[in-house]
């Protein structure tokens, strides 16, 4: 998955556990950029009676650099406060939830979501905000989408903000690529180990479909983020690099007396993401916990890993003969500046016509986007891959295929944009899970916060 | 005793002037640690750390004289937790509110450790 579960400290943390980040300038506010990040991963709806939420004691934070040194200049900090109505019921809701202030919602959450500058300057921009509840069923919450449209906020300057319950938006078939990097429309091509399992491709299957999320979205003017006097598209004061965090008191204890955690001292980071899948597949086992302590300022430690990603390795040994030239690419021990590019500083202007998102030499995993390019009309699922500038990894859209681009880039398509002599193979512009958006029930939405409705609990599983 | 007070956290972390906690001066955290200490505080053992919730201190303690509150630090209601990194050179760690202090005294490190038997 993009970052569900990727470590094996946040594994034992959801509610801490951030799972994707989306940046992209808004499609229908193009004088806006959309950040979304997601936590709470792989929620199946009808998880009641205790349905999901953000964690109370967990300092949500989407960081932004405008200056390249890997550090945040622009942090949005959410603090999740949670409300019980009564103490004498089971029940998350008594009756059906029309209203955020419905007196038959039992248990809310409220949150507080602040605004940090370069010096540590606070600025609170909303408190006692509501998030929606979870979508429970028919009779719970009948008329969801409105609940939904009722807990996007309008904060002053421009800027809007929800929290709350989303579908999936993700795609990716799970259960193919950790059973050994079994791609399911290439999966007679697998070397299958000897056993002889698959003799003929299968479409994929999308592993987080009918699942829920919970999302953290704000949309303020790109003139928020980007530095004073930032101009077209070629100017790399137009770029932002993007990651989320999540922190916790360093100290947590189960205080057996009143049946409770508490929590004392500084927060310390325990989560972090910027681009999707790196400290899934890229980052091994033994640096995960340690990464996602880090802010990206750090990350030259880890270039090794995506100077040779191990993935790149693999792909021919476990379709043999699909990769000759990738193979050939590895043995000669030759580094992934592709990779370095595209993940830790961006794409520098003169490889890509027109495209540019270089935050600069320093190598920081963030999310890089170029707030000057405009969203597509006719958007690329594949993004810059694909032709389409404002895709990822220009930051990264709702919809964006970034498994497939990440799959292709890492089998070496992209490795001709820093060295010309190379060709490659057939099957590293074809090589996918075989999904795409139709994968996804929940339509995404045109508009803020973009994502799905979140699949009910009556209906999923079904 | 020698200490190494680290206020608050990192320094992109400020609060608004409304939402922060009264200061934890690192003399109001030694003497915070010395009063639980002196207290013969009874407090919950998590393989080497002693942790104290207030509200289980309050049951527990069975203080042979009152624990000294420090100036400054009178409306503080949550909990004080002390963690001892190492018995042998009382090097620990002392949370509360936000903040953290990274004390070393063998002396008080020992008085707590008899404090939980």
């Amino acid at each position: 998955m993009s970052s569900h579960r990727e470590a094996p400290e946040i594994a034992k943390d959801p509610v801490a556990d951030s799972t994707d980040v989306y940046a992209f300038v808004s499609p229908d506010q193009p004088s806006t950029v959309t950040l979304i990040a997601n936590y709470v991963p792989l929620q199946e709806p009808a998880g009641g009676p205790n349905f999901y939420e953000f964690g109370g004691d967990v300092r949500y934070e989407i960081n932004v650099d405008n200056n390249g040194d890997g550090q945040p200049d622009v942090t949005y900090r959410f603090q999740f406060q949670t409300k019980l109505r009564n103490t004498g019921t089971f029940l998350y809701n008594t009756g059906p939830i029309l209203t955020l202030d419905s007196p038959n919602w039992n248990r809310r959450q409220f949150y507080t979501v602040s605004k940090v500058d370069a010096q540590g300057n606070l600025t609170q921009l909303g408190t006692g905000l509501a998030c929606p509840p979870c979508n429970i069923g028919p009779l719970s919450t009948p008329s969801y989408p409105a609940l939904a449209d009722a807990a996007v906020h309008q904060l002053g300057g421009g800027i809007k903000v929800f929290a709350g319950q989303r579908a999936e938006g993700f795609y990716v078939d799970l259960g193919s690529i950790f059973d050994l990097a079994n791609l399911r429309p290439f999966e007679q091509l697998h070397n299958q180990f000897g056993m002889s399992v698959f003799s003929g491709p299968a479409p994929g299957v999308n592993a987080t479909n009918r699942l829920n999320v919970h999302s953290i979205a704000i949309q303020v003017p790109i003139t928020d983020l980007v530095r004073r006097g930032a101009g077209g598209e070629t100017d790399p004061r137009s770029v932002v690099g993007v990651w989320t965090t999540a922190s916790r008191q360093t100290v947590r204890l189960w205080d057996s007396d009143n049946g409770e955690n508490v929590n004392s001292g500084p927060f310390r980071q325990v989560s972090r993401l910027g681009n999707p899948l790196i400290n899934e597949v890229i980052i091994a086992l033994g640096d995960k916990d340690r990464w996602n302590t880090l802010p990206p300022a750090g990350d030259k430690q880890f270039v090794h890993y995506y100077a040779s990603p191990e993935l790149a390795g693999l792909l021919p040994v476990l379709y043999p003969g699909v990769f000759p030239n990738l193979a050939a690419l590895v043995k000669s021990g030759k580094a992934r500046a592709d990779l370095e590019a595209i993940l830790l500083t961006g794409i520098p202007a003169g490889i890509i016509p027109g495209f540019q998102n270089s935050t600069g030499s320093l190598q920081a995993d963030m999310l890089r986007l170029n707030t000057a390019i405009t969203p597509a009309s006719h958007p690329n699922i594949l993004g810059v891959v694909g032709g389409d500038l404002a895709g990822f990894p220009n930051g990264r859209r709702v919809f964006d295929d970034v498994v497939t681009v990440e799959l292709r880039a890492i089998a070496g398509v992209t490795f001709p944009l820093v060295d010309k002599t190379f060709t490659p193979d057939n099957a590293a512009s074809q090589v996918t899970d075989g999904l795409d958006p139709s994968s996804v029930s929940a339509p995404y939405l045109s508009h803020f916060p973009y994502l799905g409705v979140p699949y009910d609990g009556f209906d999923n599983p079904s | 005793m020698s200490t190494e007070h680290h206020s608050g956290e990192s320094p992109r972390s400020e609060q608004p002037a409304a939402q922060r906690r009264p200061d934890l001066s690192r003399r109001s955290v030694i003497r915070g640690a010395v009063g639980l200490a002196g207290a013969g505080l009874a407090a919950s053992a998590i393989s080497g750390a002693i942790a104290t919730p207030a509200s289980a201190a309050a049951r527990t303690a069975r203080p042979t004289r009152p624990a000294r509150r420090a100036p400054g630090n009178a409306a503080r209601t949550g909990p004080v937790i002390v963690h001892i990194r190492d018995v042998a050179t009382g090097e620990m760690d002392v949370f509360a509110g936000l903040n953290h202090a990274r004390l070393t005294d063998p002396g008080l490190a020992a008085r707590l450790v008899r404090g939980v038997g």
